[in-house]
């Protein structure tokens, strides 16, 4: 099936081929590659692809959000497949000591966490951690009621986007 | 000319607000409306001042400014209930600070002045948060006005603008900031990396927070705002205990690094349809993100669309812009009549 794939990602050396090179690897056979640098920073890549089957597909995004470089819309055989939506918030508490990992992991299996920055003043203290997810449209309610669910949990205050 | 009789009830920052607003746009009133607004009492805790004929407002002010209000000539030691009853009033203004819980003393003062059939005018947020249904139905059925402008936004005219001017609208959600003092303190946080404690003690020193400011800072202040939005505005019978409140006491300064970082001011928001109270993230180019004490309300409408209003939250003055509104807005009215 033909897969037309917008991405965006930061505008910095090797970032393309770290983008090409998941679709390669799980059997897409690129057709063209089209990139524009408009945004500050950012570089929106257009690839266009043939690959076997859905499966194949979802490995290749899988290992596109592992490298970090957003999806930002899909299109099968001229078909919108799914738009994403970028959810940002903020976590303040003991973010690390309380097993960030398990808290990401938690948050991916409804989106995927595609950005983490942590802020810590000392050890003790309490730090203040930013995260970016990458969500269907209409999973933002599930997500956020997993990420207050989680920040209760654990204690965290959480700052969502307006 | 038509002589509208004012009964100041709370002779605090508001109070003191009112009578100097009132004594610079006195001969402007009457210029232009025709109305000559006299005052014939102010309430104290312990007395108050009653003239029939007028209080002379200079006087007033001279005497509370040297802290000898009790030695003013006019002074009675008669009580606000009493004097609310009693003296012969158009319009009753509640300016005093209330409980949250109860809402006295100022629903007390709220009832009588309607039930002796006196319109009210207030700026004291806790009788209309507890008791709002109540207060607007015994106002109605006694064919009085009940202004309450100044308890949200402070000079930011959102009530009556949604009365006079959205006749038609719907109003599908109403968010905002609301509580100038967390807002200054997050916009030092922000401009200048300060922690929250430096920034509190800085917005004390210049007279923004009080000396207790934990209202604005655990969100309660905001609440209850919200509440009294909810209700007016979109009809929803609530009460405070139906907001989740989360304020900024936890909010570090290097989260607002972070927000900054990536776009984003923190604010305190109210946010009606959620009924939730919370720090959150906005857009830096967002019509929300206003800075120092400033307050921001946007109104999502069916026909109007989105409408945003920006001004000052709190001030003496600019407060007392939303009381003389509620006072015009009777006063031209024809039916005033004095009991």
């Amino acid at each position: 099936m033909k897969v037309d794939m917008v991405l965006k990602m930061r505008d910095v050396p090797g970032m393309l081929v770290k983008a090409l090179d998941p679709i390669s690897r799980h059997g897409g056979n690129i057709i063209s590659v089209t990139h524009s640098r408009g945004e500050k920073d950012i570089v929106s890549v257009n690839v266009s692809f043939k690959v076997k089957d859905q499966s194949s597909l979802d490995l290749i995004k899988k290992e596109l959000a592992r490298q970090r470089i957003h999806v930002f819309r899909i299109t099968i055989e001229g078909r919108k497949y799914y738009m994403k939506k970028s959810l940002s918030y903020i976590l303040i508490g003991h973010v690390i000591d309380t097993d960030i990992q398990d808290t990401i992991d938690r948050i991916n299996t409804l989106g995927l966490v595609s950005g983490v920055e942590v802020l810590m003043t000392s050890p003790k203290q309490k730090s203040s951690v930013l995260m970016d997810v990458e969500i269907d449209e209409k999973s933002n309610g599930a997500v956020l009621e997993m990420v207050g669910k989680i920040c209760k949990e654990k204690g965290f205050l959480l700052i969502r986007s307006l | 000319m038509k002589t509208v009789k004012l009964i100041v009830v709370g002779f605090g920052t508001i109070g003191k607000g009112v009578l100097e607003v009132l004594r610079m746009k006195h001969k402007l009133v009457k210029q232009r409306y025709g109305v000559d607004l006299q005052v014939s009492g102010v309430c104290e805790i312990d007395g108050s001042l009653i003239n029939p004929g007028g209080v002379d407002i200079d006087s007033a002010l001279l005497y509370a400014a040297r802290g000898k209000i009790r030695e003013h000539p006019d002074w009675k030691a008669e009580k606000s209930l009493e004097v609310i009853r009693k003296v012969p009033a158009d319009i009753v203004l509640e300016l005093t600070p209330g409980n949250i819980k109860t809402g006295e003393p100022g629903l007390s003062h709220i009832k009588a002045a309607l039930e002796s059939g006196k319109h009210v005018v207030t700026s004291n947020k806790s009788p209309l948060a507890k008791s709002f249904y109540e207060i607007a139905a015994l106002a109605e059925k006694r064919g009085l006005s009940l202004g309450y402008e100044a308890t949200v936004g402070g000079a930011i005219p959102i009530i009556n603008l949604y009365r006079d001017n959205l006749e038609v609208n719907e109003v599908r959600s109403i968010y905002g900031i609301l509580n100038g003092t967390s807002n200054f303190i997050l916009t030092k946080m922000f401009e200048e990396d300060l922690a929250l404690e430096t920034a509190l003690k800085e917005a004390q020193e210049l007279g923004i927070a009080e000396t207790d400011p934990t209202y604005d800072i655990n969100g309660t202040d905001t609440a209850v705002k919200l509440v009294i939005l909810a209700n007016s505005i979109m009809d929803k019978h609530v009460s405070l205990d139906d907001v989740k409140v989360t304020g900024i006491g936890e909010v570090t300064s290097e989260s607002l690094q972070l927000a900054k970082k990536h776009g984003y001011a923190i604010k305190l928001i109210g946010d009606v349809a959620n009924m939730e109270v919370s720090p959150r993230l906005v857009p830096l180019s967002h019509p929300l993100n206003v800075s120092g004490t400033l307050n921001a309300i946007m109104l999502d409408t069916d026909v109007a669309g989105t409408l945003t209003l920006v001004g000052h939250g709190a001030g003496k003055i600019e407060t007392a812009s939303s009381i003389f509104s509620d006072i015009m807005h009777i006063a031209k009215s024809a039916d005033i009549s004095r009991k």
